[in-house]
C-alpha cells in the first residue's frame, strides 16, 4: 500500500476539526511557507509536476507563472469545488473530511501567487460540505490563521465562500468566473486567460480543491519528494473515484502511475457477482470510454491521454457486461444537452439534437444514417467552441459508437 | 503597430487589435457571421466566421484579433463542413415562413442555407418546445421558433439603446429570449426603439408593416432623409413603395448623429401622413358659421367625458366647411388680409410659423411676414419651449445655439442632465447618454421628477419644482467656497464674477436646501463632482425653460460652466436640448420677432437695410409680438388677422380658455395644415399642406446640424408644398416670390445668414454639416464653439446673477398640487400627427395624470380612477395613474391629448425676458371625477 | 424600471441587512446576487417573479438581467416547492445501478410525476443530473442530505421520517 497523503486522515473521527489537523501536523508547513520567497514557492510547485486535478490537467506552477509580474492592483485566487463531473466525488470527500487542508493550501498558494482574497466556489448541491467547510474557515480565522498578518509574516488572506446555484458549466474556470461575479455562468472567451483578466477584471488563478489541497505537501516536503511519487511529467498521488459495477465504490489515493486494471480489480475489489467487465470510464464521463480489452493503462495524465481517452477528473465508472451501451449514451448525452449553457450555437444546437437521436435510436426508431450523422455533427463541432464542454461531449459520442457500433445498429430496424 | 496577414492568399495589412474577420471586410473578402453586426460587441457565439488559422482547432474571425505573420483560411474545406453542418443545426427546425423572408427578403439564415445547399430534409428533428409567436406588440412580430440565439438584440438593447429589456431564459438547448421576466413583448418595459428587430438576422424579430406589406429591401425606393419629430435630428433611409405611395419601412442611417439609433416616433410612426384624415382640398368656413367659434365638442370644452383615443371628429367639423379652388382660397386669403393691413395697419397682422417646417418654408414664411405683412408679428412655438435659454445665451455668450454636440458627452468626465426627461423627449440622444454613463462618465441629474434618464445617474437630485436657482446657486457658493473654480478662464475669458459671487454667497447649501427639498450634504456633493471635473458637459430641457424664471434658470446653469471653464473644450459645453425637429432652423431662419434670419436683430438700422435691399421692400423697424402677447393682443383686437403654418397653438399654448377666446375673436384665420386640427376649428380658410415625406427641404438638429430630408412620396389629393403656398399668397397681395425649388431658398437664405455661408444642397451630402462650416468641401462643420472667447461686445462671457423667486403661482389651501406638464416618448406635442400613427397612439392610447400612490391613497382615489384635475383656469377629466417617479404634491400631465387638455391648466403668465409661459408650475386641485 | 408594477416581497430589515453586508464584501456589488437569490428562496420559499423583479431592485439591475440569471440556475426553484424536495440522481453510475427503479418506486409512493409536488404540499419529486456521489449510487438529495445506496425499502424508511 502507498503512502497516503491527502487522504491520510480520512478514517479518523473529527478529521474536519482544526484541532486534529493540527495534531497531525496541519498548518505545520505554514512558517516554511513564509520564510520562502513567494517565486520560490512558485518554483517548488512548477518542480514538482502537480498538475490540475479537475480535469484539465494542465502544470499548475506554470498556470501561476502566467500572472502578470508586479501587478499593481488586486489578484485573486479561485478554488473550484464546483465538482459536477459525473462519476467524480473526491472534492466532497476533501471539504468534508479534512477542511483545513484547503485552507492551508490555499493559504500558502495566495501567498505564492501575491493573492489577497480567495474564493471558494462550492456547488449549490453540495449543503452538507459547506457547512463543514464554512465553519473551518471560522475556526481558522478565530486561531489566526486567516485575516490580517498571519501568524505574525505580514501576509493578509480573506476567504469568500461561495455556493453555486446549479449548473454544471460552472465548474469551467471561466464559467465559474462569470457565475461568481453574479451573472449566468457562461464561460468567456480566451484570450485573455483569467491569470491576465479573470474576477472582476483581475488577474485570477482558479485551481482545484484537490490540486490546491497537495501544496503544502509540496512545501514541507519538497518538489523532488511529490515529483518521485508520479511518472516523469506528473507527481503525487490522486483521488480516484470509482463507482459503478464495482465490489467496493469509493475514493482510492494512489501514485497516477497505477493502471486502470489494477485499480479495478486490487482496489475496489473488482466487479461482484462474477460478471465480466465490459467497458470503463476512465476519467468522469467527457473521457473516451475504453473497452474490457484497453485497461492497460496508467492512470496519469499522458498515460490516458496516448491511451486515446484522458485523466479528467479521474472519475471512473466500471460497466459489467449487463450494460447496454446505446442506454448509456443516452444517459450521458441528455446530461450534456440539459447542461450546455446555450452560449456557442454548435454546442447547443448538437447537444440538443444529439440526444434526441440517441433517444430515437433507444426507442427503435432510427434510421441506418443516424450514426454516421451522430459522428459527422458531432466532428464539426468539436474545436469550435469557445470552452471545452462540447469538446468533452465529443469524448463519449464518438468513442461510445466507434466502440460499440454493433450494438447501436441492432437497435436499429433494417 | 500594424499586422500583416495573409487571407486566402491575399496579404492585408491592419492595425493590431483588428479582428480577423475585420481585417477580411477590408480586404473585400466577407466571412459569413450570424451573431455579430459591425455597430455590435463581437461575443465569438455563433461560430459560423471560424477560419482556419493553422492551429487544432478553428478560430472565430470575430473576435479572434489579426496577429502579424498570420495565415488564415476562410473557405477550406473542414472550415465550410463545419458551417455547413451549422447551418442545417439551426435550419433543421427553423419555419418554413420565415417573417424576414417575407418582408424585407434579407433572412440571413436562409442565404447561408441556399448558399449551402442544405436539404431541408437532412435533419428532421423538430425541437418540438413549443417555442410561440408574440404579437403582443404593435411593430415588433416575435418569432422564437426563428430565433437562433445569436443574442444580438440582447447587445442591441442592452449596449446601443441601454434599455435592458431583453435577456435570455433558461439554459442551452431550451433557452429563449425573454422580455423583462419573460412577458410578452407588449407588456414589458420594452419601449419599441426597435433596435432589436434591425439587428436581428433571421424572422424572429421583425418589424410589422405598418402602411403597405414590406417588400425586400431591393425591391423598394430607398430615399435619405431626416426624422420628422424631435431636434436630434435623426438620419434615416425611407423605404418607399412607389406602387403604393407609401413610406412602408424606417432604418436608422449611419450619421454622425444618430450612429443608425432611431428610437419609436422615428422607426415607427410614420404612417400618420397616411391617415385618411389627410385634407386635401382648401376649405372655406360656410357663411352660416360665422360668428366664429369651436366646432367639436372638444374644442368648445362643454365638459364631457371624452372617449379615449379621442381624434377631431370630423364630422362635427366638416359641415362648417365648403371645398373650394386653390385660387379662390387663395385670393380670399390674399384679400382679407390685406383688408385688414390696410384698415388697421401692418401691426394688425401676425404669423405663426413652425419648427416642424423645413428652414426653406420658415425662412419664405417669416419674408411674407416682413415684407408683404410688413410687421415682425411672427413667432413660432420655440417661444414655447427655449426662448428663455435663447434670450439668456444671447445675452450672456452672444449666441443662442449650443456650443457643442450631445455626441461629445463621451469625452466628459461629468455630465449635468438638468430638467431634461431626455429618455422621453430625446430618446436617442440619451442612448448617447446612457452610453457615456456607463463608459465613465459620471452622471448628474436634477428633476423634479424621477425620470427614465434618472435610473442611469450617479447623483439624482429630486428637487421642489421651480427651485432651479437656488439650487445652481449654491453650488457655485460651494465652488467658489471650496476653491473648485477655474480662475484662469474666469479672468481671461468672463465678466461680472464679482456680482455674481455677493449674489450666491447668500445661498449656502443649508439655506437652499430647504427652498429646494435636497439635503445640503447632496448639494455640496454633487456641486463638488461637477466642480472637480476636467471637463463637464451641461444638458437642459423644458424642465429649465417653461418657467417665469426660466431665463435666470439657464442663466445660472451658463454661469456654471463659465465659472469652471466648461465651454469650448472637448467634452465639456452648453446643450439646450432642442425640442422640434427644427426649432434651431426656424430659429435660424428668422421666425423669431425680434430678429432677421441668423438672430440680425431688426431693430439695427444697419442690418436692416441690408434686408430691404435684398428684399426691396421698405421693414419694420420694431421688435414684433411673441406667441402669447399675439394670442392676448387677438383677445384684444389689436391682432386682427392671422396665418398660421403648421401651428396649433389651441393645444400648445398656456390657458386654452384664453386661446379658445383669442381665436374666436380674430376677423380672419387661415390655417396651413395636414390635418384638421383644434386650431382649425377657428379658422376661416385652410389649406392642404404636404407632410414632411412629400416636400424636400433642410432641418437643423439641436447641435446645429443641417440635414437635408428628400421627398419620398407624392401629396395626396390637392396638398401643395408649403412655401409654394406661402409664395402664392405674396404674390397676391402684390409682392413677387418666384421660387421653383427649395433648394433655390435655401441659397438666397445662406447668403443673409452668415451662418449658414457656404453650406448647398450639394455638399450637405450625405450626413449634413454642423455650421458654422467655414470649409465645407473638407470639414463636417464646426463641433465645438467659444474654444476661445465669445461674439459678445467684449468678446467675454457675462456673469448674470439671480435671486431665486417663486412660481407666479404657489399651491394653497384651495389649489394644493403644483402641476407639471410634458411629453410622452409616444407623443407628440399636440399629437396631430402621432395620435394618427396608429403603432404610437396603440402604445399611448388616452390622456392621464400621473401622481405618488401617497397622495392618491390620501385621496381616496384607486390607481386607474377617472379624476378631475382644476386650475384657476379650467378642468379637465382624466385618468389617474400611480407612480412612485412622481414626488408628493405634485401631478404630470402629457399634454399632447386634446380630450384633457393640459393646456387648460396651465397659467399664461410669462417670463419677463424670455416671454415664455409657465407651462411647468401651476396650482391645481385633485377631485375624483363625478360619473 | 418596474416590470410588474407593485411588488410584494420584501426582506425583513435582518435580511436586508445581511443583503448590504454580502454586496460589500465582494470586489463588486453584483456578484452578490447568487448569494441573495439564495436569501430570498429560503425567505420566501421559491423565487417569483415578484422576488426577482425585487432582487433587481437591490441592485440596479434590470429584470431581464435577474431573470436570466435565475432561470439558467437548476436550483432556484421558481413555482413554489413542498416542504421536502426529493431529486434522484439519474446520470450514468446510479442509471447503472438502478436509478430508474428508484425513481419509479418514488412516483408511485407519493402519486407524483417528476416535477410534481404531493397535493399536500409536503414533497416535490425531481430527477437531477450528477450529484457527485457515485459511490453510493443509486442515490438522492433529501433537502440539504445525501441518501445513498437506495433500495425500495431504504426510500420507505426515509419517506416515513419526513412525514
Amino acid at each position: 500500500m502507498s503512502e497516503l497523503i491527502l487522504t491520510r486522515n480520512f478514517h479518523l473521527p473529527g478529521s474536519h476539526t482544526l484541532a486534529l489537523y493540527r495534531e497531525t501536523g496541519g498548518y505545520a508547513g505554514l512558517e516554511k511557507a513564509f520564510a520562502m520567497k513567494p517565486a520560490e514557492i512558485t518554483e517548488e510547485v512548477k518542480k514538482s509536476n502537480l498538475r490540475g486535478l479537475g480535469g484539465a490537467g494542465f502544470p499548475t506552477g506554470v498556470k501561476w507563472g502566467f500572472l502578470p509580474k508586479g501587478h499593481p492592483g488586486p489578484i485573486y485566487l479561485v478554488i473550484n469545488a464546483d465538482e459536477g463531473e459525473p462519476g467524480t466525488f473526491k472534492d466532497r470527500y476533501l471539504l468534508e473530511r479534512d477542511p483545513h487542508a484547503l485552507i492551508e493550501g490555499m493559504i500558502i498558494s495566495a501567498y505564492a501567487i501575491g493573492a489577497h482574497l480567495g474564493f471558494v466556489y462550492i456547488r449549490g448541491e453540495y449543503v452538507g460540505p459547506w457547512r463543514i467547510f464554512r465553519r473551518a474557515v471560522e475556526e481558522a480565522y478565530q486561531a489566526g490563521f486567516l485575516g490580517k498578518n498571519i501568524l505574525g509574516s505580514g501576509f493578509d488572506l480573506d476567504i469568500i465562500i461561495h455556493r453555486g446555484a446549479g449548473a454544471y458549466i460552472c465548474g469551467e474556470e471561466t464559467g465559474l468566473i462569470s457565475s461568481l461575479e453574479g451573472k449566468k455562468g457562461w464561460p468567456k472567451l480566451k484570450p485573455p486567460f483569467p491569470a491576465i483578466r479573470g474576477a472582476f477584471g483581475a488577474p485570477t488563478i482558479v485551481n482545484n480543491v484537490e490540486t490546491i489541497c497537495h501544496v503544502p505537501h509540496i512545501v514541507r516536503r519538497g518538489a523532488a519528494w511529490f515529483a518521485g511519487l508520479g511518472t516523469k511529467t506528473q507527481g503525487g498521488t490522486r483521488m480516484y473515484s470509482v463507482s459503478g459495477h464495482v465490489a467496493r465504490p469509493g475514493v482510492y489515493e494512489l501514485p497516477v502511475s497505477v493502471t486502470l486494471r489494477s485499480l479495478i480489480d486490487e482496489h475496489a475489489g473488482g466487479l461482484p457477482n462474477r460478471r465480466r467487465l465490459k467497458a470503463v470510464v476512465p476519467g468522469g464521463s467527457s473521457a473516451a470510454i475504453l473497452t474490457a480489452g484497453e485497461i492497460d493503462v496508467t492512470m496519469d495524465v499522458d498515460g490516458l491521454k496516448n491511451a486515446g481517452t484522458m485523466a479528467g477528473s479521474a472519475g471512473v465508472i466500471v460497466m459489467d457486461e449487463t450494460v447496454s451501451i446505446p442506454d448509456a449514451l443516452m444517459v450521458v448525452a441528455r446530461f450534456y444537452a440539459h447542461e450546455s449553457c446555450g452560449q456557442c450555437t454548435p454546442c447547443r444546437e448538437s447537444t440538443g439534437w444529439i440526444y434526441k437521436m440517441t433517444r430515437r435510436i433507444i426507442e427503435g426508431k432510427g434510421r441506418k444514417e443516424d450514426l454516421d450523422t451522430i459522428l459527422d455533427v458531432a466532428r464539426r463541432g468539436a474545436g469550435t467552441t469557445i470552452c471545452a464542454f462540447f469538446d468533452g461531449a465529443v469524448g463519449p459520442y464518438i468513442s461510445y459508437i466507434e466502440k460499440f457500433r454493433a450494438e447501436f445498429e441492432a437497435l436499429i430496424p433494417k | 503597430m500594424s499586422a500583416m496577414l495573409t487571407i486566402d492568399g491575399r496579404k492585408v495589412s491592419v492595425p493590431e487589435g483588428t479582428t480577423i474577420w475585420e481585417a477580411a471586410r477590408q480586404a473585400g473578402i466577407e466571412i459569413p457571421v450570424l451573431c455579430h453586426d459591425p455597430r455590435l460587441r463581437p461575443v465569438g457565439v455563433c461560430r459560423m466566421c471560424v477560419v482556419d488559422v493553422g492551429e487544432r482547432v478553428l478560430a472565430a474571425s470575430c473576435v479572434r484579433a489579426a496577429a502579424d505573420g498570420m495565415t488564415v483560411q476562410t473557405r477550406s474545406e473542414k472550415v465550410e463542413r463545419c458551417r455547413k453542418t451549422l447551418t442545417e443545426l439551426l435550419l433543421s427546425d427553423y419555419p418554413a415562413d420565415s417573417a424576414r423572408e417575407k418582408t424585407t427578403g434579407d433572412d440571413l439564415l436562409l442565404a447561408l442555407g441556399r448558399s449551402f445547399g442544405v436539404r431541408p430534409e437532412y435533419l428532421t428533428i423538430p425541437r418540438g418546445d413549443g417555442r410561440a409567436r408574440d404579437v403582443s406588440s404593435p411593430v415588433i412580430a416575435v418569432d422564437h421558433a426563428a430565433c437562433i440565439l445569436c443574442d444580438r438584440c440582447i447587445r442591441a438593447c442592452d449596449e446601443i439603446q441601454h434599455n435592458d429589456v431583453i435577456g435570455r431564459t433558461g439554459k442551452g438547448y431550451t433557452a429563449r429570449i425573454a422580455f423583462d421576466l419573460d412577458s410578452p413583448m407588449g407588456k414589458s418595459t420594452c419601449v419599441a426603439c426597435g433596435e432589436c428587430a434591425s439587428v436581428c438576422p433571421t424572422g424572429a424579430l421583425t418589424h410589422k408593416p405598418l402602411t403597405a406589406p414590406i417588400r425586400p429591401r431591393a425591391e423598394l425606393k430607398n430615399v435619405d432623409s431626416v426624422c420628422p419629430y424631435c431636434g436630434v435630428g435623426c438620419a434615416v433611409t425611407l423605404h418607399v413603395d412607389p406602387a403604393k405611395n407609401a413610406v412602408v419601412l424606417v432604418d436608422g442611417r449611419p450619421s454622425p448623429g444618430n450612429e443608425s439609433r432611431l428610437c419609436v416616433k422615428g422607426r415607427y410612426g410614420f404612417d400618420y401622413a397616411l391617415h385618411p384624415q389627410r385634407l386635401t382640398v382648401p376649405l372655406i368656413r360656410r357663411a352660416e358659421f360665422y360668428p366664429k367659434g369651436p366646432l367639436s365638442g372638444d374644442v368648445k370644452g362643454d365638459g364631457r367625458r371624452r372617449k379615449p383615443g379621442g381624434l377631431v371628429d370630423y364630422n362635427e367639423v366638416l359641415p362648417a366647411f365648403s371645398e373650394a379652388s386653390w385660387d379662390e382660397a387663395l385670393d380670399l386669403v390674399a384679400k382679407r388680409l390685406s383688408e385688414i393691413k390696410k384698415a388697421d395697419g401692418p401691426g394688425a397682422l401676425a404669423g405663426f410659423g413652425s419648427a416642424k417646417c423645413s428652414n426653406e418654408e420658415a425662412y419664405v414664411f417669416q419674408k411674407l411676414v416682413r415684407a408683404v405683412f410688413g410687421t415682425n408679428n411672427v413667432d413660432h412655438c420655440t417661444r414655447l419651449c427655449h426662448a428663455s435659454s435663447v434670450a439668456a445665451l444671447l445675452e450672456t455668450i452672444g449666441s443662442g445655439a449650443v456650443t457643442n454636440v450631445f455626441g461629445d458627452v463621451k469625452n466628459a468626465e461629468v455630465a449635468l442632465i438638468a430638467g431634461s426627461s431626455t429618455t422621453d423627449n430625446h430618446p436617442v440622444a440619451a442612448t448617447f447618454i446612457k452610453d457615456a454613463a456607463q463608459h465613465g462618465t459620471t452622471l448628474i441629474v436634477v428633476d423634479q421628477r424621477e425620470t427614465g434618464i434618472a435610473r442611469h445617474a450617479h447623483h439624482f437630485l429630486r428637487i421642489n419644482p421651480g427651485t432651479d436657482v437656488a439650487l445652481y446657486n449654491a453650488w457655485m457658493h460651494v465652488l467658489i467656497s471650496e476653491g473648485l473654480v477655474n480662475r484662469e478662464y474666469i479672468a481671461k475669458h468672463t465678466e461680472g464674477f464679482e456680482a455674481l459671487r455677493e449674489t450666491v454667497k447668500r445661498y449656502p447649501p443649508e439655506r437652499a436646501a430647504e427652498i429646494c427639498g435636497v439635503p445640503a450634504d447632496k448639494i455640496r456633493e454633487a456641486a463638488s463632482v461637477f466642480g472637480r471635473a476636467k471637463a463637464a458637459i451641461i444638458f437642459w430641457g423644458m424642465g429649465i425653460s417653461q418657467h417665469t424664471h426660466g431665463t435666470d434658470n439657464a442663466r445660472c446653469l451658463i454661469s456654471l460652466a463659465l465659472l469652471t471653464g466648461n465651454v469650448g473644450r472637448p467634452g465639456t459645453g452648453l446643450h439646450p436640448l432642442r425640442g422640434q425637429n427644427n426649432v434651431q432652423g426656424a430659429s435660424d431662419a428668422g421666425l423669431i420677432p425680434m430678429v432677421f434670419p441668423d438672430y440680425q436683430s431688426v431693430e439695427d438700422a444697419g442690418i436692416r437695410k441690408r434686408f430691404e435691399a435684398a428684399w426691396g421692400v421698405r421693414l419694420d423697424p420694431k421688435r414684433g409680438l411673441t406667441v402669447v402677447e399675439i394670442m392676448t393682443g387677438a383677445l384684444e383686437k389689436r391682432i386682427r388677422g392671422m396665418y398660421m403654418m403648421g401651428e396649433n397653438p389651441f393645444l400648445s399654448d398656456p390657458n386654452i380658455n384664453k386661446v379658445r377666446k383669442a381665436l374666436a375673436a380674430l376677423d380672419f384665420l387661415c390655417v396651413q395644415d395636414i390635418f384638421l386640427t383644434e386650431t382649425a376649428e377657428f379658422a376661416d380658410v385652410i389649406l392642404p399642406a404636404t407632410s414632411f415625406f412629400e416636400k424636400t427641404g433642410t432641418y437643423t438638429n439641436t447641435d446645429r446640424r443641417v440635414q437635408i430630408g428628400w421627398k419620398a412620396v407624392e401629396p395626396p389629393g390637392q396638398a401643395r408644398l408649403d412655401w409654394e403656398v406661402v409664395s402664392e399668397i405674396a404674390r397676391r397681395m402684390g409682392y413677387p416670390m418666384e421660387y421653383v425649388t427649395a433648394e433655390e431658398i435655401f441659397n438666397e437664405f445662406t447668403a443673409l445668414a452668415p451662418s449658414y455661408q457656404g453650406l448647398t444642397y450639394q455638399n450637405l451630402q450625405p450626413h449634413g454639416k454642423l455650421w458654422p462650416c467655414p470649409d465645407p468641401e473638407r470639414s463636417d462643420g464646426v463641433q465645438l464653439l467659444f474654444g476661445d472667447g465669445f461674439p459678445t461686445p467684449s468678446g467675454r462671457g457675462k456673469f448674470v446673477p439671480c435671486e431665486y423667486r417663486p412660481a407666479a403661482e404657489v399651491p394653497d389651501s384651495d389649489y394644493p398640487f403644483v402641476l407639471n406638464t410634458g411629453r410622452l416618448l409616444e407623443h407628440w406635442h399636440t399629437g396631430v400627427m402621432t395620435r394618427r400613427s396608429r403603432p404610437l397612439s396603440t402604445i399611448q392610447p388616452e390622456a392621464f395624470c400621473e401622481m405618488n400612490p401617497d397622495d392618491l391613497a390620501a385621496a381616496g382615489i384607486p390607481a386607474g380612477a377617472y379624476v378631475s384635475v382644476s386650475s384657476r383656469r379650467g378642468s379637465i377629466t382624466l385618468r389617474a395613474h400611480a407612480s412612485r417617479r412622481i414626488a408628493p404634491g405634485t401631478v404630470f400631465i402629457p399634454f399632447h391629448f386634446r380630450e384633457a387638455a393640459a393646456n387648460v391648466l396651465t397659467n399664461d403668465q410669462l417670463d419677463p425676458v424670455g416671454k415664455i409661459p409657465e407651462f411647468k408650475f401651476c396650482a391645481v386641485r385633485i377631485d375624483p371625477a363625478t360619473a | 424600471m418596474s416590470a410588474l408594477g407593485a411588488v410584494s416581497v420584501q426582506f425583513t430589515r435582518e435580511q436586508l441587512a445581511e443583503v448590504r453586508r454580502l454586496q460589500a464584501l465582494y470586489p463588486d456589488k453584483r456578484a452578490a446576487l447568487l448569494p441573495v437569490l439564495h436569501l430570498a428562496q429560503e425567505a420566501f420559499g421559491h423565487i417569483s417573479l415578484e422576488a426577482e423583479e425585487y432582487a433587481a431592485g437591490l441592485f440596479d439591475l434590470s429584470p431581464a438581467h435577474v431573470h436570466e440569471v435565475v432561470t439558467f440556475y437548476s436550483l432556484f426553484f421558481r413555482e413554489p416547492r413542498g416542504r421536502h424536495v426529493i431529486s434522484v440522481c439519474h446520470n450514468l453510475t446510479c442509471h447503472l445501478l438502478g436509478a430508474q427503479r428508484v425513481l419509479t418506486h418514488l412516483k408511485k409512493r407519493l402519486g407524483v410525476d417528476v416535477g410534481g409536488t404531493t397535493p399536500d404540499g409536503g414533497v416535490t419529486l425531481l430527477s437531477v443530473e450528477c450529484l457527485c456521489a457515485c459511490e453510493m449510487a443509486p442515490m438522492m438529495q433529501v433537502n440539504d442530505r445525501y441518501e445513498g445506496n437506495l433500495t425500495p425499502e431504504k426510500v420507505d424508511r426515509i419517506l416515513a421520517e419526513l412525514r
